[in-house]
């Protein structure tokens, strides 16, 4: 057979998927569960999902150690006794807080959840941070931190946080190796009872898992015997610097890192999506814009990339990239002008094209999977949205065009509004 | 149990497919069997320049990306010392395109001055980026220097030194492609949503027609047997001590290898392990204390890595660990413990089939390593393990006189 390989396969448009979406229901005492059964293995993951991020705490570190000291010791489990439970099932547990939500979450066969939910019950209910375990965790977190505060981007994404949002918002890494040394047990003990109880607490269950596996989370948590005060909502208004440029020394640093970028809309303005496309053709792929320029033509980086990040209470783009010292004012200055092409040109039909496509096998990607179900939908809970979004979104990349991306250009990627921060030698 | 079927072309591409039609997608993955061990010591880096050179275009398709992201694609690559490895994932209709886009490359690559000095460039900044310009990035070179005195594993995949990448000229790229970038060196696997008949054909009509290549066949150096304790110190600007030990073990086809896994996850496997347990919680002589084993195909190292707390020394870091191995060498470990990292490897082995990617890329690195079936077999390998077995393989290796001691001191 011969074939002319210079002809590429005819391409097929691609369909919008089938969004798996959760059962919702309620243990009894109100405690909502959002169910979402999919996949083909007989994996369940749970997450018990609290409002005990860093945006409700009023001291550094609350609300990761409070949540990190969840697996050291509870009223009827040591910190050995609970590692060991988990591990023996081969079970994965998992404690993570991030800037709105501390989450315990367990990924196991279901075969053996009715041997892993009294542990969890007890060290959710019943956490007793041993001192001596609190100490341990301190010293190992300190250390850890000290060598992320070595990484050159490390430095430079704390110092563009704070150039975003300003000193003491939750969104800004404030975070100092002084933190370590002050902090009380008791206060850890406090934010601990006030945040990890029925009243503040979510349950989202997703993979495989027969329908009595509510009923056991019911038998564990759907008590009266764990409530608490309700949580009052807490506001912080960013206070955007009004530098245009931060350079912060680090010595010995063979690249250096940089950071630019602003705030932008919240995930339910109507200019989202434009500004997610928008983002995208600049440095959200291999092929953009900027990775064109930076790296594949001029061999300045290993690699840089735009996000427009979507937090809770606010959005905005970030470029990242490490280059060495000496192209760090190439690369600033090749940024400036790929913004501004943006701004002068409207963007060709055929780019725009494979971005669409790109975005639409994201799309794919992004909902394949249980756990990724699951996350799409917290996706849209976390932020009050229903799933007409995605409908929306899809809609979007179908349908947009250059003039609409170059006007949203114009209107948000101003580079005098842009803030830029190096950190290097 | 892992169902897939196996083929192979008149050309000598094996094919390996594995459907799993909870996904809409297909993922194609494409091994070649040359990694960075069969590189020239005076090219060192070579096989992982060559992973960037292969986006830099090919004969029939200037661009390789463009084509992927219209038909929805998405895609990367890796190296390592034992093999290089393409993968994308494209939605199942839009399957065909992967088959040209990769087909084409293996057919033969436009090879141009301008790409091999971008891409040279770009490899030279991942290199500091990824060695220089991280606490701790060479500390993988020292270790593998230090452990290795003959096979090419005493070097990284991004290469020993810069001058190796910045040097290397087209007329090699072309030889190495010759010699290791063939039908006949490659393993096809297509996994998610996928069509037997469908795949076959459309792999017939791509790859068919590419020529067998004659492979440049090399017996690598062989490791010679350690016999005497090595140690080497070195001081750096970084916040913490860290302490390796590494010690040699089998090659990934015989059982030693299986048994030394699961010696490592007794010793530092999950909160609940030994290592942890005693020398992280109660006696708090580290932060962070690991041992794992390199994974590598030919005869690898047992490491045990651990990042010491504040107040203590090397001294005491080190004959904390070794009293641990002393431990595994004269007792036997009991039947639940045993248990328990056995458990834990099953529902790994489970969670696994979870990922039709990750599924694509496990075989396509079985097969290199010798076959594809051998995943099956692994569940079995590891049950059959006796307490015994630990105990004699732990006698066996944790020897002072076969490893290697690497103090990465702070400043």
């Amino acid at each position: 057979m011969t074939i002319n390989r210079k002809i590429a396969p005819k391409l097929y448009p691609i369909s919008k998927p089938d969004l798996i979406r959760p059962q919702i229901s309620k243990l009894t005492n109100g405690i909502p569960v959002f169910a979402l059964r999919a996949g083909k293995q007989e994996v369940c993951k749970i997450d018990f999902v609290f409002k005990a991020g860093i945006w409700q705490q009023d001291k550094q570190l609350l609300a990761s150690l409070s949540n990190a000291m969840l697996q050291e010791g509870s009223l009827n489990y040591s910190a050995a006794q609970i590692a060991e439970t988990f591990d023996f099932h081969g079970a994965y547990f998992q404690l993570t807080a991030d800037y709105h939500y501390g989450t315990a979450s367990i990924i196991t066969l279901e075969k053996h959840l009715s041997k892993l939910l009294p542990v969890i019950e007890d060290l959710i209910k019943n956490s007793c941070f041993p001192e001596a375990e609190f100490k341990n965790l301190i010293n190992r977190r300190k250390q850890r931190f000290l060598l992320e505060i070595e990484k050159v981007k490390i430095v430079c994404q704390k110092k563009f946080s704070e150039v975003l949002f300003g000193k003491g918002h939750p969104y800004t890494l404030g975070l100092t190796s002084n933190d370590f040394d002050t902090v009380q047990l008791s206060d850890f003990i406090d934010f601990y009872h006030a945040h990890y109880h029925a009243q503040n607490c979510e349950i989202h269950l997703s993979g495989q898992f027969s329908t009595e596996i509510i009923e056991s989370l019911n038998t564990h948590f759907g008590g009266s015997d764990w409530q608490g005060p309700a949580i009052k909502p807490i506001l912080y208004t960013p206070e955007c610097s009004t530098e245009q440029l931060t350079r912060i020394n680090k010595a010995d640093s063979i690249q250096s890192a940089i950071r630019v970028g602003k705030l932008l809309v919240p995930k339910d303005h109507p200019d989202y999506f434009g500004l997610q496309i928008l983002t995208t053709i600049l440095g959200g792929y291999f092929s953009s814009r900027l990775m064109m320029n930076i790296r594949e033509d001029k061999g300045y980086t290993y690699g840089i990339g735009s996000h427009f990040i979507s937090l809770n209470k606010a959005g905005y783009i970030i470029i990242a990239t490490e280059v060495d010292k000496k192209y760090e004012q190439a690369t600033l200055s090749e940024i400036e002008r790929e913004i501004l092409q943006l701004q002068r040109e409207a963007v060709s039909n055929e780019e725009l094209d494979r971005v669409k496509q790109y975005l639409i096998g994201e799309f794919l990607r992004d909902f394949d999977g249980p756990f990724s179900l699951s996350q799409a939908f917290r996706n849209l809970h976390d932020f009050g949205l229903e799933y007409s979004f995605y409908d929306s979104y899809y809609t979007t990349i179908r349908n947009i065009s250059p003039e609409v991306i170059q006007s949203l250009a114009q209107r948000y990627f101003d580079p005098h509004t842009m803030h830029s921060v190096i950190a290097g030698q | 149990m892992i169902e897939f079927s196996r083929h192979r072309l008149e050309n000598g591409l094996d094919i390996i497919l594995y459907p799993d039609y909870s996904t809409p997608m297909v993922a194609m993955d494409i091994c070649y069997h040359v990694g960075a061990k069969h590189e020239n010591p005076n090219r060192t880096g070579f096989a992982h320049l060559f992973e960037h050179l292969m986006f830099g275009g090919s004969k029939n398709i200037p661009d390789y990306d463009i084509p992927l992201q219209l038909a929805g694609g998405e895609n990367n690559a890796y190296t390592t010392n034992d093999l290089t490895n393409y993968y994308l994932t494209l939605p199942k209709d839009n399957l065909e395109t992967g088959f040209w886009l990769e087909s084409d490359r293996m057919l033969e690559l436009d090879f141009s001055e301008k790409s091999l000095n971008v891409q040279k460039n770009v490899v030279i900044e991942e290199f500091k980026q990824r060695n220089l310009n991280q606490p701790y990035g060479d500390t993988w070179a020292l270790l593998r220097g230090l452990a290795y005195k003959e096979h090419p594993y005493q070097w990284t995949t991004i290469g020993k030194e810069i001058s190796h990448i910045a040097d290397a000229s087209l007329t090699e790229v072309k030889e190495f492609f010759y010699q290791y970038y063939a039908p006949n060196n490659a393993v096809l696997v297509l996994s998610g949503n996928i069509d037997k008949d469908h795949c076959l054909n459309l792999a017939d009509k791509w790859f068919g027609s590419i020529p067998k290549r004659e492979i440049r066949k090399q017996k690598l150096p062989v490791e010679p047997e350690q016999i005497e304790f090595r140690e080497l110190t070195v001081e750096r600007p970084v916040p913490d001590s860290v302490l390796y030990l590494a010690f040699h073990m089998g090659d990934r086809l015989i059982r030693e290898y299986y048994v030394c896994d699961l010696i490592s996850d007794i010793l530092s496997g999950g909160n609940s392990s030994r290592l942890y347990l005693k020398l992280v919680k109660e006696q708090q002589l580290f932060v962070e204390l690991d041992a794992y084993i390199s994974g590598d195909h030919d005869p690898g190292l047992f490491i045990v890595s651990g990042k010491l707390a504040k107040d203590c020394s090397i001294e005491k870091a080190k004959n904390a660990i070794w009293a641990e191995l002393e431990k595994m060498k004269l007792e036997p470990v009991n039947a639940l413990e045993l248990e328990k990292v056995k458990n834990k490897l099953e529902a790994n082995h489970i969670y696994a089939k979870m990922g039709y990617m990750n599924m694509a890329q496990e075989l396509a690195t079985y097969e290199n390593i010798g076959k594809a079936e051998i995943m099956n077999d692994q569940l079995n390998w590891y049950r059959s393990i006796s307490p015994l077995e630990l105990q004699q393989t732990a006698q066996k290796i944790f020897r002072i006189e076969k490893c290697s001691q690497l103090n990465y001191l702070a400043q």
